[in-house]
Order: C-alpha cells, then structure tokens, then sequence
C-alpha cells in the first residue's frame, strides 16, 4: 500500500522539490535554511527513518530518542510538546505517521534542519494565552496511560513542571501539598482547574473564592498552604 | 331715627345711656366708646360685672371696629389685660409663694379664665372682623398669652410651679399625701395655656418631670436590686408602672402616662433586664429549675415591655435547655439505655412546651427558639436516630406494661415531635426497618393496626417514599400467610411427607427487607428435608424467582426429654454427704418433657446432641456453620443463662467461651413452665462494629442519592452556576438528611469525571447537563 498516497491526497499538495544538502545549522535566532518547498515524499522518508522494525507507520520510543537526539533537543524539551500538540499526537512516546505528516506538514517541515529552524516558532506557540491553554489541556490526554481516565500524580507533576514552571510560583508549594496529601492521580477537571487557578489566584490567596467552584483539592490545597504560612488555625 | 344730637347730652344720674348712633365718628366719640368699655373689662375683672348691660358693651365694640378702630379697641384690651394682670394678679401670686402658691395660682387662673370669657363675648364682633381680617390673636388667645407671660411664666413664679409640682410627686411617690386636685388644676391650666399645642405644659413641667423621675428611678432599681430577688423587683416594678400611671391619668395631663412609663421602663427594666435575668438563685434559671410558671410569665409580660426585653429572656431560657438537654444527651455509652434516653427527651420537651404555654402565652420568638434548641442537642448524640426507633419499637411490641392504647398513642405521637428534629433522618428509617422486620418475623408486634397507625404517621411526616418499603413488609407477611395456607392443603392432597416436622415458612421480597449479611448454617436432616418440600412447592408456583434461607431470622420448637434429677436434688445431693441415688426421690419422678422455644441457631446446636453426649465449641462451629458472632450469643444463651434456660451446661464453669470448652446436655433441667422460651441475649441496640457498618452504609446511600439529586436537578435545568446547584440540592434533600456542601461538591467532580456534567467553557463556575 502506499500509504503517503492515501495521506498525501487528505493534504492535497503534492510538490517536487530538490532536496537541499542539510546543514546543520546552530539553533540561533531566526534563521532558516535555505527556502526548498516542502516535500512530502522527503517528509515519509524522513520518518522512515525512526520507525519501529516491526511497524513502518508508528515511530516508538526509542526512534523518539533518537529524533531528539538528532534534533538535539531534550526529550523533556517542552518544544517537543508542542510539536506533539500540532502533530495531534495520541500518546507520549509514539508517533503515527498521520500524526508525523500533519504536523510537519503544518510547519513546512521536512527535514532536521528545517525543524531545527522552527524550534523557535513552536516556543512562540506558547505566549499566546489561548494556545497555551489548549496546548496545557492537550498535555493531560498525551501524557495519561490510555487505560486510564486520570494521570497519575508524578507524572502529572513533571508536565506540570514543564507548563508552569516559568510562571507559576506556587507550583512547588502545590507539588509538597500533593505529596502530603492521599491524591495519588489527578482527573482532567482537577487537571484544568489548576491552570484556572495559577492564572486567577494571586499568591497571597486573598482573592481566592471559596464559593468559586474550584475542585476539592484545590480547596485542601489553599487552607493546607495558609496553615503552613501560619495565617490559619482551622485544620 | 334717634333723637338728641351729638355732644354731649345730659346723663341721667346713675345710668348709663347709649347714645344713638352718630353719623359720624370723632376723636372724642371714639374715646368715649373706648373708656367706657375699658372700665367694663375692668370692672369685669374685678368681678363686678353684674352691674353691666351685655348689649350696650356689644353695641359699643361693634360700632367702634365698623368704624374702622378696631386696632385702637385690639391694642387697648392688650394693654388692659397687661396691666391688671401685671399689677395685681401677678402680686397676688407672688405674694403667695410660700401659702398656698397653688390654690392662689388655681384661683387667678380661674377667674382670668371667667372674665376673659367674657370680654370675648363683649368684642365678639373685632374677634369675627378685625382678628380675622389682621390675622391676629383672637381675644381668648391673646388673654392666654398674656396670662402665660406676665403671670406663669414670671421668672419667680415659673420656677416655683415648677418646683411645687414636682415636689408633690416627690412626696407621693413616698407615700405622703399630696394635694392632688391643685396639681391637676395646674396641669390643665398648662396645657390650655399652649394654645394649640402643648408645649407650654411640656416645658414647664413635664420635662423637668420626667427628667426627675428618671433620676429617681435610678434609685429605686438600685433599691429594688438590692433585694437580690428577681421575683420580688418584678412585682416592685410592676407597681410603681401602675401608680404612675394612675398618677398620670388622674392627675397629671393623661398624655403623659405614655411618656413616664417610657421612664420607668428605661430605668427599671431596659437598663437592668440582664441582671434580672441572670440573678442567680431567684433569675430564669431558678423559676425554671423549680417549675415557677407564673413568676416567669410575670417576667415575660415585663419585659415585653421593652425592645429587645423578650429575646433576652429568650436568649436565657435557651442557654439552660441547651445545657439540661446537652446533659441528657450525653450519656455515654456504657450508661445508654434507649429508653431512657428518649423518655427523658420526652419529659424535658413537657416541662417546656408547660412554660410555652403557661408563662409564654404561646410566644412564637419562644416557640421557634425550643424548636431550634432541641433540633441542636438531639442531634448531638449520633446514636439519636436509632434510640428513638428503639423506643418507638418497645412501644409497639406486645408486653407494654401500664399503658393503654390512648397512651400509647399519645407517646408515640410526642416521640413524632422529636422525630421531626432529626437531622439525620435516613438513618433512623434504616433502623425503622430493622426494627420492625424482628417485630413481624418474631410475632412481637402488639397489633397490626397499632404499626400501620405509626406508619401512617411517618408518611404524613416523610411522604411515600419512606414508607412504601415498610409497606412491601406487611404484604409480604399476609402473602406468606395466604402461601402457608395453600401449603398445608398442597401436603395434605399430595401425601407429602414432612419427616415429623410442623413447618412454617415466610417468604420476604428482598428489597423491601433490612438486608442481612449472607449467613449460612447447616440445618439438621429433618428441618432441611421439610423445607426442600416447601421450596419445590413454591418454585412451582414462582419459576424464576430464588429463595434463599434466612437461619438468623427463624425460630423453633424442639420436644425435648430430660432424664436426669431435678435441679434442686442435684444440688441439694452435692451439700450432703449422704448415699446418693441418682433416680430414686420423693418426688415424683420420670424424664421430664418440655417443649424449648429457641432460634435456628440453637435447634442446629441442640439437635447435635440426639447423636453426642458432649462436644467442644469448635466441634459445633464445624458441624453447624454458625457464624462466631452468632454462635456465642447462643451458646450463651443456652449456657449461661438463668437456671430455669439453662439446657446445656458448659464446662469448665465461668463466663468465657473457648474453643475448647465443653458443652453437654443439662440433664438436670427443670422448670415449672412445661413450654420453655429460651431468651436470647438481648442486644442493646448495636455494637460498635455493627453501628460502624450501619454508618459506612449509610454513607454509600447517601452518595448515591446526592448524585441522584444533581443528575435530577441538572437534568432539567440544563445549566446551574454552581452555588446554585448546592443549595437546590441541599434542599432537596433536607427531609432525609443535612449535606454539607463540600461532599456535594466531591459528588459534582465525580459527576463531572464520569462525564455527567461539565463545566461550562466560558465560566467555570457554571455547568452543565451532558446528555
């Protein structure tokens, strides 16, 4: 079968190109290759490259490894997210090729160089408040296992050490708050809400409202952190 | 037409003679006129009137304001009243300040009051015509203000009125006499003197009077206080409220009763009510600790008196039955008795609905505040819920002693006011159940009509839905009884044999019934067989349908022989030394046949003896299958019991049971009752573990019908912000039992996991209802 066919005519285009040499470029500011029009045979080549033995049309974690590697950027590089949120991606580790091809199609990419390019665009995805906010909601399903409807506590608090980390300062009073307390997974409601809540709540908690519908935890979580800052005597 | 000229005519001697009307006015003329009526108002004055011609005097004040000189007539009264009352009524007055001021003043006042009548009546004419057209003072009102200024309110005599007035209330108010008629003279003669108002009388002396009863009054608390006798100042205050308030109708100005009983309210009640209150040894804790109704309805009706008077009252009242109901409530545990607990509840709600009525009129502020108190303390007790049904269940079992009907009745509908301050209403319906399935299935009930009765009563409480399971439970009984009916004909038709055994059988629909945690046993031989008949027989009748033995609900009656001596010889042979003989006695004696009334568990435990003399605790755990629990309460009960129930014995003797102890056959059992009813260990309401199981259920239903009400409510109004949703559903559910709002909240997530809800995406305080 020729399934760059089949995905090819979803995407309609069909460019020949001349495959530029690839030059390894430093990840500096702004710059590109040399503009080649996207290739999408080049593209499936490309991800031929990782994918599993057994299966050409699924890229495993190991030929992640080995993408990141290549691209040299840290599997835990949020930039990665956010290509895993163009390609639609499914699962943490694993990429379809439809995933691949719509992604990179997206981004014109369809070669490390290229992509290499773009890393800086993709982290630029996530100033924009209402990107960020889906890419933040997207991260829950990609990380969860799929035989699960919550995320496991730790790794949630590792995504949520990549989202946050930069701008919200409770973030580290909330990870000693979970570890304390019985919540061993968190749901997407609960998920969600905090984003909600690190964009809503100033860190002295004085504009935190009660009857805010905010989730159970989150209720534990501001009386636990105005205990342990001492400014509470209910426990 | 006149006769005579003008000029001056001769006059007669003596008389005086009007003069016809002249066609014109002249200064003279005008002077005449007036001089002549001047020493009219004089001589009038001077009480010698009765010499004087009211028509002339008329006719002369007449022409002179047709005449255009109404002013000069006007200023000339002024100045008339001024004077004689400058010069001679006001040195009168003063002249009597220290003999007889009052009745001096009364007297003065009383003739001014004569002659200014009438002088107004000789002017009438300037008081329609001139006083009308200048808009002036008319001529009784400008003779009171006259009066008021020169004489009243005459520096010296103003401020000795005042004094002598107020010093007569003074002495009254000790009890001295006082010339009361000369005070209410003066009073009216006040009031009168502020023309359109009263606020002559006001200022002269009802300000000051007030002002000087209030100080006097706070003496008189201090006094009254000082008895240290709530009881004692109520009756104090209340007099001196009704003696100036007689003063004031009597012999003040009647307008100022309401404003001296402000005063003394103000001093007496509203500035102390607190100390009253709370005096201790004769307050509101006292009448209420010795039952005085009528002493605290007189506080009531005194402090009613006052704003905020009664809810300080109330606020006392409440505080004790808080603290004497806390009391009964907190039994602990090992004193607890149902009974009791609820019977003093009883009592406490009778004692205070005698005060509700005797000496709080029915009050509602004091009807509401018992209702909440005893909604705060019954609540207290978790174990409230099920000593209340255990209650109700000792009254509808048979055995009530010393109650009638009516009796009962009106208990059982004391003990509905108290069910209606439960919170927790959902775990008294699971305790209902549970009581009144041991109540039908062991035939304890005292009538059907009676349990119906009190069912009937929840339902008027609870709606249907309470009580339609309690229901389902009396159907299925009179369907079991019908079903026996047809069993014992099907047997009879069919041959069947039961192998010896009477059976009686009742079927229970599962979900109508307490669930019981499953329990087998295995059943002797006999009874097994018997019931296979019965369950062939029913399945026929119901294919499809599964019938599952209840061991811990049944009950049996064993025939059986004993062959050994009677107790009391047993005994008496083991003091004496003397040669024993085992079966020879006075009496006398055979195997002695008695019928035991026991549970299955018991027949099970028994019938193993018809095969072994004796067996251990753990050979009978492993024949019969009893659940532990089960088995010691009855082996206790077989065992352990008083000597009349004792069937088995137990060795070695004392009062624990172990796996290796020893039971056989007492085969000296005696009794005087040829049927022996083998009672089994009473079970005081739960034990621990027990309640701790009741409650988790609880709970897991409660969740249940939380999540219920949301989906319920969210499913017809498709969005709700969120505090909204939380009270909706608290009310819904406050028949049954009080959600807090943070559990309903966890229920909402739930809710919202399992994808029966969500958040909406522009506020995340609203959700709605997925489809």
């Amino acid at each position: 079968m020729d399934l760059g066919e089949d995905v090819s005519s979803m995407f309609g285009k069909r460019s020949k190109t001349n495959s530029n040499s690839t030059v390894n470029r430093s990840r500096s500011k702004g710059m590109e290759e040399a503009p080649t029009s996207f290739n999408q045979k080049k593209c499936i080549a490309w991800f031929r490259q990782y994918s599993t033995p057994n299966n050409a049309d699924t890229i495993g974690p190991e030929g992640v490894e080995a993408f990141c590697r290549d691209l040299n950027v840290e599997p835990e590089n949020i930039a990665l997210l956010v290509l895993s949120w163009k390609m639609g991606a499914k699962q943490m580790g694993f990429f379809t090729l439809q995933e691949w091809l719509l992604g990179l199609t997206d981004l014109q990419c369809d070669s490390l160089a290229k992509l290499q390019g773009k890393l800086n665009y993709l982290h630029s995805l996530l100033l924009d408040s209402s990107n960020f906010k889906s890419i933040y909601r997207y991260a829950f399903d990609f990380s969860r296992d799929k035989d699960q409807r919550s995320l496991d506590v730790e790794t949630a608090k590792a995504m949520l050490g990549l989202l946050l980390g930069r701008q919200w300062s409770l973030l580290n009073s909330f990870f000693q708050f979970l570890d304390q307390s019985r919540y061993r997974v968190l749901n997407k409601d609960q998920w969600c809400n905090v984003l909600e809540f690190s964009r809503a709540v100033d860190v002295d908690l004085k504009n935190y409202d009660v009857d805010g519908a905010w989730p159970v935890m989150l209720d534990e979580f501001v009386e636990w952190l105005k205990v342990t800052r001492g400014e509470s005597n209910i426990q | 037409m006149m006769k005579g000229g003008l000029g001056g005519g001769s006059k007669k001697e003596g008389k005086m003679r009007i003069r016809a009307f002249p066609m014109t006015m002249d200064e003279r003329y005008v002077e005449n006129i007036w001089s002549l009526l001047k020493s009219a108002i004089q001589e009038i004055q001077k009480k010698n009137n009765s010499g004087l011609s009211f028509e002339e005097l008329y006719r002369n004040a007449y022409t002179m304001v047709l005449h255009k000189h109404g002013e000069r007539l006007y200023n000339g009264l002024r100045e008339v009243v001024t004077h004689h009352l400058e010069s001679k009524v006001r040195q009168d007055v003063l002249a009597s300040l220290n003999n007889n001021f009052l009745q001096t003043l009364n007297q003065a006042w009383n003739d001014h009051q004569t002659s200014m009548v009438m002088i107004r009546d000789i002017l009438m004419y300037m008081d329609r015509v001139y006083v009308q057209q200048n808009n002036v003072d008319n001529v009784y009102n400008l003779g009171l203000i006259i009066f008021r200024d020169q004489v009243v309110r005459y520096g010296g005599i103003r401020d000795h009125l005042r004094h002598i007035l107020l010093e007569m209330v003074v002495r009254e108010r000790k009890g001295e006499v006082a010339d009361k008629l000369s005070v209410r003279a003066a009073c009216q003669m006040l009031m009168v003197l502020g023309i359109d108002s009263r606020a002559v009388y006001e200022e002269d002396f009802e300000r000051p009077f007030l002002s000087q009863s209030a100080e006097f009054y706070r003496s008189e608390s201090q006094r009254f206080l000082g008895e240290n006798s709530a009881s004692v100042y109520i009756k104090k205050v209340e007099a001196r409220i009704n003696e100036e308030s007689e003063r004031a109708k009597h012999y003040l100005d009647e307008s100022t009763e309401q404003r001296i009983v402000a005063v003394v309210e103000e001093e007496l009640i509203q500035k102390h009510m607190k100390t009253i209150v709370e005096m201790e040894n004769s307050g509101v804790v006292h009448m209420l600790k010795c039952q005085k109704t009528d002493d605290l309805h007189c506080m009531y009706k005194l402090l009613g008196r006052v704003s905020d008077g009664l809810r300080t009252m109330a606020s006392c009242v409440s505080a004790h039955l808080r603290e004497e109901g806390k009391a009964l409530v907190n039994v602990d545990e090992s004193g607890a008795n149902a009974l009791n607990f609820v019977q003093s509840l009883l009592d406490l709600k009778d004692r205070y609905d005698t005060f509700l009525v005797k000496s709080f009129v029915n009050d509602p502020i004091f009807k509401k505040m018992i209702s909440s108190d005893f909604e705060y303390f019954l609540n207290l007790n978790l174990k409230s819920p099920e000593y209340l049904s255990l209650f109700i269940d000792d009254k509808l079992k048979k055995g009530v002693k010393g109650m009638t009907e009516q009796d009962i009745e009106l208990v059982l509908d004391k003990t509905m006011v108290l069910f209606r301050f439960l919170q927790e209403k959902d775990i008294f319906e699971r305790y209902y159940k549970q009581h009144l399935a041991k109540r039908l299935l062991l035939n304890k009930s005292v009538s059907d009509d009676s349990e119906k009765n009190m069912i009937s009563k929840l339902k008027t409480e609870c709606g249907c839905q309470f009580t339609s399971k309690l229901e389902g439970m009396f159907k299925d009984m009179s369907i079991s009884n019908m079903l026996m009916e047809d069993f014992k004909n099907h047997i009879q038709t069919s041959g069947t044999s039961l192998c010896g055994v009477d059976l009686s059988v009742r079927v229970l629909t599962t979900g109508f019934w307490p669930t019981q945690s499953p329990a087998t046993c295995t059943l002797p031989l006999a009874p097994r067989n018997a019931f296979e008949v019965f369950r062939r027989f029913y399945l026929a009748k119901h294919s499809g349908r599964q019938l599952t033995l209840q061991p811990g609900l049944g009950s049996a009656d064993l025939s059986a022989i004993f062959y050994g001596p009677r107790r009391e010889e047993s005994e008496l042979k083991e003091k004496s030394d003397g040669p024993s003989s085992s079966t020879s006695s006075t009496s006398a004696n055979g195997p002695r046949k008695h019928i035991i009334s026991v549970s299955t568990y018991q027949m099970c435990i028994l019938m193993l003896f018809n095969t072994r003399d004796r067996l251990t605790y753990d050979d009978i755990m492993n024949e019969t299958d009893i659940p532990k629990k089960d088995l010691d309460r009855a082996l206790q009960s077989l065992a352990m019991g008083k000597p009349t129930q004792r069937v088995l014995v137990k060795s070695p003797k004392g009062k624990d049971i172990l796996p290796s102890s020893i039971f056989a056959v007492n085969d000296s059992f005696t009794s005087k009752l040829h049927r022996v009813k083998i009672q089994t260990v009473a079970a005081k309401g739960e034990s621990e573990p027990e309640r701790k199981e009741t409650r988790s259920k609880v709970d897991e239903d409660r969740k249940h019908e939380i999540e219920a009400a949301i989906v319920r409510i969210m499913k017809a109004r498709k969005t709700m912000q969120h505090n909204v949703l939380v009270s909706e559903v608290t009310e819904q559910l406050k028949s049954r039992f009080l959600p807090s709002p943070v559990i309903i909240k966890k229920r909402i997530e739930g809710l919202i996991e399992r994808e029966y809800l969500a958040r909406t995406p522009e506020d995340r305080k609203v959700y709605t209802y997925v489809a």
